[in-house]
């Protein structure tokens, strides 16, 4: 029986049966050291106490200052290390009462059973070279299953049954592309009878692009890629060309030593190319600062450090914080070693304060994309014509609806129109001096210039006022007789960003955005082109309405409507915000605020439409039909889609074909001196130190004629002596295939971290990736191909209580999707999915705007302060693709347990919440997603039992039993009597989401199945990959 | 003899739901070895003082100078240069250092001492002043950050690098939920008049960082959806939620039997939690049952959702229905200019909601059990930023040395802890470091902060970090 695999609490029954297992130093003992001991008695040689360590052999041989050895092989009783573990004496015992730490009775048995037999001392494995180790010798023909197989049968247990072909193909499918098998990709599986067909779609899903994105997923977890600078104001930043060099890294198969050799270094690589350059973006994901005050000097010691960690944690599985005050407590390393790892990072062009306005952190480049494709670009360029086909097709039964409220309109405008002067009581601004604002005599607000001004302007509603319909700016020209303070651009306009109406019981200084008052249209009295009213709807800084520049030195007003009328009676108070946020100082002079009854007098239809209207259709000239069919084309709510689809494709085509930015690393001609940092505090520097690797790795030479560099860092680290690289890479790659490394702790490979489940079969998968050219489609086909990963993931009540955590796998893994996987699940089992790969991320639907609630938006010119939602195609992208402010990362992905981006992370846990269910239920993306499935399966023939059945097979890959039917059946009949008498209830259920849908499905019918497919959506079954 | 699947998965349900609390791991071990007569876990050895915690979080740095530690001594002194010896090598933020001298600004309104110990409470905060006999009010406390993000980081998360947890869900870590009904740690924003908008704030201050993610405080907003998407889409009913709940439940729970996965049975407990919220959210932001003499109590302010007047008293309904954490954020503090304006009305917001919430309390017989407490990131400097008595002078940031005040939990009410020099620039007495505010507050839950501890990349993370933090025992009953 091989005792290295014995479960510890086996292990502590043998020992305290009498038998005599072998306790392993590293397994057993070396943990309980770290733990209790290696504080005071570890690499750090300031805090170490009676100058003992018990991390290294020469510390057990030579003792403290006692100078006696630790261990007395074979004799716990002559043992200095046991004695003092069972001292009775407060002043002797270890570890000491104040350390908070306790050694527990089992691990003292276990250490005096390891003195006994021989107190044999051992290196931390991950520090150790590894050896390729022997196959045990049982049959299988995967390797991998030699090594599982072996540990299994010493465990009295046996491999599971394999997965049946359905749950299998669902499997390989989620984990290499992470989408579910269409049913054509289904079908063909279960179709194909030849016995290497699992082998070919193994093949087809290494060749799948998809395979790109979901191996690059726990990469920018890891590189804690973002889309936001981080830390207070968080402005955007443009980092996704290097997500899309990972993307096709990983479909290209790049050798995964050269993956980490350009990214660390593709900048001193010779005549690197603009791809390498991208790569090197890895070392740039790091939080920037632009707060204002900030010590720049402070900030790059920051930037560094994290370089240092992250380059450490997930490439060397290796713990480096503590390095940065002290040396480390538990790992060999010396806190001038950290400085020298530290050093390598050191020596870029950055700037401790950056990121400003929207513009990139230096160093940066503009590049092409990686991932443009001549076939794409060409694809693209057939769907814009297609589409601006389309956008300008006739729509004649969308038109003469459209027409028809055009005539309602214009009869309406000014009906009963009323202007309701109102009390002008405060006003504030938030940067600079206050009076910089003014309220003149209770009438109207004048301002003294300046940008970024969200102006909050208070007022009191005359009593009696009743209901109101809408709110109404009066601009003035004041001095100089212009109504603005524009320059440039806009000479003596504004830019109105964006305008905010909230009302209140009392008088509040400031507007709520949680009850701000929602309104439809937006009416002015004039727009400079490109700056019609509307836009004020769109909260970005540099889009809103500007009155023309023809008529800056008249009146101007913007008028909006609210979505319902508003009774004012018990809420007499009226806040406003304002938001100039354009630059160039294109803010107003003098502003009042009046509400209106009635309707709106203005309209922005042009004359000549609002004739051509007015006319009967068979009196209209040609070219007034041609007016009007363009006019709805452009401005109709009908047309919008189309527009979408156009502009996403222009933009599509721009991403493709442009030249983007991208943060990356470089040498700078005068590069910063490291120097040691007392207690990592940037201003109190110590010793100047050079580049350089920790002595407890394999040695780098220092070349004669320079420093050693990032080029120098990465080829060393994928060296084939480098203990550490290549078994992290397997063991995070195994850890995305089975839900939990090898090592558990994915990114502490140090003396803290846990010891390997299989430690052999992690050795011999680290150098068989190296040995193969680090050739990662080859380990993970090696992976899934195994018996190991095919076996069934059901448990049995025994199997659970023995190996609740799988550790021995004797069965297959199961978890749970991750955030992106579970969206991306909703939107191809829906049809929704659109597949492009790369790009700009893109903003999907977003609850309210809260990024403007938290933010600096309206004072600031910094970015990315404020959410605006995407349409059309971009809601229905990967989730990978959706963009990531750090500060603030999208609430449906955060309830799902995705990191913030802030920092490196391996690994993600996996919780149950509320909050889940409430996403997967009522989350716009999600009801869209079941109400488009819905409409599939209606399109389809068939009964109610065969489009069950259909559904539940499409959702879930494998076929119902009679009993979930059944529930089924129940569940259908309760939806279809709820809507049977509401089709009010129904349509307003299938109005969620922006995707149009077949008006000609009965809604009742229509809405009673997308409460099914979202019950089938929010089975654990679903979100569970098994 | 092996136990039977049920009975595996519910009590493995049990864990998983739970089992991600210190508590609940601690009792996991101590089950599994058969031993619950050393209940509870060695960090919840001490007897708690408190049971929940409202933290209004002051967002932007409130003015000790000019709010809690102002002194004749300034107002003589107006005008003068701080001497270089009392700046000493202070660093000084990148928007002051340039400044050539540092001329001393006394407090924007008079200041006068109040409660039991003559505590110095400014003019702006009359009903703050009205209830010092009841708050401790700490004027030592220091922090080593001087910009926002690493100080509001550094005294939310323990650090001032980024991706730790934050307090609050330590909090949630460590004593678990006492109610089915709400998230055990809940967190509401909002923004002052002075200065809008205020620094911005984030999710990291109320997230969990290494911990599990289901201790992050969970937003409650103002508005129709006080839970994000807590509200069914459009069309769908209650009673029609329950009958799509019980037959998910009935598959669910099939597939768990089916393929013995513990986790659905965890996951089918999450969406009942969440069919429980969707009426106990409501319940809690209906206010149409608080009488008159709540508003009357809080301000006319209280009856406008999102506002910090509203927040306080949500946060006493919150504690009442058993929420261990409420944690309130504010923005607005940060005046760097125009202090004469911005400071009366920033104070005007809170001042009345903040010392309601503290009688409210009180009246309710919930403040012994509830610590409160009040305060920022740090404090602003005694001298001026911009021309001295300007209309747009302000104060920089400060964090040598600050004020705040607590309440309840075990606190001692009526009393004066710690001091600072006369310009109120460095402590002179007692100093209490933002490690032993967050130790304190620990320790009144009856956590030893030493002890409650999460392994993660090779360290026993915890809130009051590497460095010795200490409760400040002075202040406590």
């Amino acid at each position: 029986m091989n005792w290295q695999y014995l479960p510890i609490f086996l292990l502590l029954t043998l020992v305290t049966q009498g038998q005599t297992p072998e306790v392993s130093f590293n397994r057993d003992i070396q943990p309980i050291l770290a733990r209790n001991c290696f504080a005071c008695h570890g690499p750090d040689e300031h805090e170490r106490k009676a100058k003992l360590r018990l991390d290294t052999a020469e510390g057990f041989l030579t003792g403290g200052s006692s100078k006696e050895p630790v261990t007395v092989a074979g004799k716990p009783g002559d043992s200095i290390l046991w004695e003092r573990m069972v001292s009775n004496d407060p002043d002797e015992i270890m570890p000491p009462p104040d350390s908070h730490k306790e050694i527990s009775a089992e691990e003292k048995t276990l250490i005096r059973e390891w003195i006994k037999q021989g107190a044999r001392y051992e290196g931390h494995w991950a520090f150790i070279t590894p050896s390729l180790p022997a196959l045990p010798d049982i049959e299988e023909k995967n390797p991998i299953d030699r090594f599982v197989g072996d540990r299994l049968s010493n465990e009295g247990l046996a491999f599971s049954l394999e997965a049946d072909r359905r749950t299998l193909a669902r499997r390989l499918h989620l984990d290499l592309t992470g989408l579910p098998p269409s049913k054509q990709q289904m079908a063909g599986f279960l179709s194909d009878g030849k016995a290497n067909a699992y082998e070919n779609l193994v093949t087809r899903l290494l060749n799948s692009p998809h395979f790109g994105e979901q191996l690059a997923l726990p990469w920018l977890d890891a590189s804690r890629y973002a889309d936001t600078n981080g830390y207070s104001i968080d402005g955007g930043r443009d980092a996704w060309l290097w997500r899309d060099w990972v993307i096709k890294a990983f479909n290209e198969n790049m050798p995964y030593d050269q993956f980490l050799t350009e990214q660390l270094a593709g900048d001193l690589l010779e005549k690197p190319s603009s791809s390498q350059l991208i790569a090197t973006a890895y070392n740039r994901h790091h939080s920037v600062t632009h707060e204002g005050g900030t010590i720049g000097e402070e900030n790059l010691v920051n930037y560094a450090v994290d370089r240092v960690k992250t380059t450490g944690e997930s490439i060397m599985g290796l713990t480096t914080g503590c390095g940065q005050c002290h040396d480390h407590k538990y790992d060999p390393l010396k806190q001038v070693e950290y400085y020298k790892l530290f050093a390598f990072f050191n020596t870029l062009d950055d700037h401790g304060h950056d990121g400003d306005r929207g513009v990139n952190p230096r160093p940066f480049i503009e590049a092409k994309t990686p991932l443009s494709t001549d076939a794409e670009v060409a694809s693209v360029k057939i769907e814009l014509q297609r589409a601006e086909k389309e956008l300008a097709s006739p729509a004649p039964t969308l038109q003469a609806t459209w027409e028809k409220d055009v005539a309602r309109e214009l009869k309406r405008i000014g009906q009963e129109f009323q202007l309701i002067s109102l009390d002008h009581l405060t006003a504030t601004l938030p940067n600079g001096d206050p009076n910089r604002i003014q309220v003149k005599k209770n009438e109207s607000v004048e301002a003294a210039g300046g940008d970024f001004s969200a102006y909050n302007v208070c007022c009191r509603i005359p009593e009696g006022t009743g209901v109101v319909t809408g709110l109404r700016v009066m601009f003035e020209p004041a001095n100089r007789g212009k109504v603005g303070f524009g320059g440039k651009s806009m000479p003596g306009g504004f830019v109105m960003s964006t305008i905010t109406p909230c009302f209140n019981p009392f008088p509040a200084k400031n507007i709520d955005l949680n009850t701000a008052t929602p309104y439809d249209r937006v009416t002015a009295s004039s727009f400079k082109p490109g700056f019609r009213p509307e836009l004020v709807h769109d909260t970005s800084r540099r889009i809103g309405w500007a009155p023309a520049l023809s008529e800056v030195d008249k009146e101007q007003h913007l008028t909006i409507t609210f979505q319902e009328p508003i009774d004012t009676t018990n809420q007499p108070y009226l806040t406003t915000e304002l938001v100039f946020n354009y630059g160039e100082g294109a803010s107003p002079k003098k502003f009042r605020l009046a509400l209106i009854k009635g309707t709106d007098d203005t309209s922005m239809l042009p004359e000549a439409l609002r004739k051509a209207i007015a006319l009967a259709p068979e009196h209209r000239t040609t070219s007034q039909i041609e007016f009007i069919r363009d006019y709805f084309n452009a401005h109709s709510r009908a047309k919008s889609p189309a527009r979408h689809h156009v502009s996403n494709l222009k933009k599509r085509l721009e991403v493709l074909t442009g030249n983007h930015r991208i943060m990356v690393m470089n040498t700078s001609k005068k590069p910063r001196v490291t120097h040691v940092l007392e207690r990592g505090f940037y201003a109190d520097k110590r010793q100047a130190v050079k580049p350089g690797v920790p002595a407890f790795l394999p040695a780098l030479e220092v070349p004669d004629d320079r420093d050693l560099n990032r080029l120098d860092l990465a080829r060393w680290l994928v060296r084939p002596d480098h203990p550490l690289t290549s078994r992290v890479a397997v063991n995070r790659f195994w850890q995305m295939l089975f839900g939990r490394g090898i090592v558990e702790s994915s990114a502490d490979f140090g003396t803290q971290g846990k010891w390997p489940a299989h430690p052999e079969l992690l050795d011999w998968l680290a150098l068989t990736f190296q040995n193969s050219g680090w050739n990662v489609k080859d380990l993970i086909r090696r992976i899934v191909t195994s018996r190991t990963y095919r076996q069934s993931s059901n448990t049995t009540p025994e199997l659970l209580e023995r190996d609740p955590l799988n550790e021995f796998l004797a069965r297959g893994p199961r978890f749970r999707l991750s955030a992106e996987m579970i969206r991306d699940h909703a939107l191809a089992t829906s049809g929704l999915l659109v597949r492009r790969i790369g790009g700009p991320s893109v903003k999907p639907y977003h609850p309210g705007d809260l990024w403007r609630q938290v933010s600096h938006y309206g004072s600031t010119p910094a970015t990315s302060q404020t959410y605006v939602q995407d349409h059309g195609e971009n809601l229905y992208r990967r989730s990978i693709y959706t963009y990531w402010k750090r500060t603030l990362p999208p609430p449906g992905m955060a309830a799902f347990d995705a990191p913030n981006r802030e920092a490196c992370t391996t690994g993600r846990g996996v919780t149950n919440t509320p909050l889940q269910a409430f996403i997967l239920m009522n989350d716009p993306q999600y009801v869209e997603a079941s109400r488009a499935l819905a409409q599939q399966l209606l399109s389809e023939e068939g009964s109610d039992q065969e489009r069950l059945f259909r559904a539940f097979e499409h959702v879930t890959s494998r076929s119902p039993r009679q009993d979930e039917l059944e529930i089924l059946k129940t569940a259908i009949a309760r939806e279809r009597a709820r809507y049977r008498g509401d089709p009010s209830g129904a349509r307003s259920l299938l109005a969620v989401g922006e995707s149009l849908h077949n008006p000609d499905l009965p809604a009742a019918e229509h809405a009673a199945w997308t409460n099914l497919c979202g019950l089938l959506l929010n089975l654990s079954e679903s979100v569970t990959r098994r | 003899m092996m136990t039977d699947l049920p009975t595996i998965l519910n009590r493995r349900a049990f864990l998983g739901t739970a089992g991600n609390s210190f508590g609940a791991a601690a009792l996991t071990a101590m089950m599994a070895k058969g031993d619950t007569s050393s209940l509870p876990h060695p960090a919840l050895r001490l007897a708690p003082k408190a049971k929940r915690v409202i933290y209004m979080f002051q967002s932007g740095g409130p003015s000790h100078i000019d709010l809690f530690d102002g002194s004749p001594f300034l107002i003589k002194n107006h005008g003068k240069h701080l001497p270089p010896e009392v700046k000493g090598e202070q660093r000084v933020t990148g928007m002051t250092a340039g400044m050539k001298n540092f001329p001393v600004a006394k407090p924007v309104a008079p200041i006068r001492q109040c409660g039991p110990a003559g505590a110095w409470i400014s003019d702006l905060l009359p009903w703050t002043q009205k209830i010092a006999d009841k708050i401790c009010l700490v004027r030592s406390m220091n922090t080593e950050a001087i910009n926002h993000d690493p100080a509001i980081t550094f005294i939310n998360t323990g650090t001032m690098q980024l991706g730790k947890a934050s307090l609050g869900a330590w909090l949630s870590y460590g004593l678990g939920s006492e109610t089915e009904n709400f998230p055990s740690y809940m967190v509401m924003l909002s923004q002052g008049t002075g200065k809008n908008p205020g620094q911005p704030i984030y999710s990291r201050l109320w997230g969990s960082g290494f911990l599990p993610s289901e201790h992050q405080g969970v937003l409650l907003r103002a508005g129709a959806d006080p839970v994000l998407y807590l509200d069914n889409p459009p069309g769908v009913k209650r009673t029609q939620r329950r009958g799509q709940l019980d037959d998910l439940a009935r598959l669910n729970q099939a597939f768990a039997e089916q393929t013995g996965d513990p986790e659905t049975i965890a996951r089918i407990q999450a969406y009942e939690m969440s069919y429980r919220m969707q009426a106990s959210v409501p319940e809690l932001t209906d206010l149409s049952k608080e009488p008159d003499s709540t508003f009357d109590l809080y301000g006319p302010e209280s009856r406008k959702p999102g506002t910090y007047a509203a927040n306080c008293l949500m946060a006493r309904r919150l504690v009442e229905r058993g929420v261990r954490c409420v944690q309130l954020f504010h923005r607005g503090w940060d005046q760097h200019i125009a202090l004469q304006s911005q400071l009366p009305r920033q104070c005007q917001d809170t001042d009345q909601p903040s010392a309601a919430l503290v009688l409210d309390l009180e009246k309710r017989g919930l403040l012994d059990e509830t610590l409160v407490i009040w305060g920022g990131e740090f404090g602003r400097t005694v001298y001026q930023q911009g021309q001295l008595d300007s209309t747009g002078a302000g104060r920089d940031h400060h964090g040598r040395a600050f004020s705040i005040w607590m309440a309840g939990g075990g606190i001692k009410g009526g009393i004066t802890y710690g001091e600072t020099d006369d310009y109120c620039w460095s402590v002179a007495k007692d100093p209490v470091h933002i490690r032993d505010l967050n130790a304190t507050i620990l320790h009144q839950l009856g956590i030893d902060h030493n002890r409650l501890v999460f392994p993660y990349r090779g360290l026993d993370e915890k809130i009051t970090g590497v460095e010795p933090a200490h409760p400040v025992k002075g202040i406590l009953t």
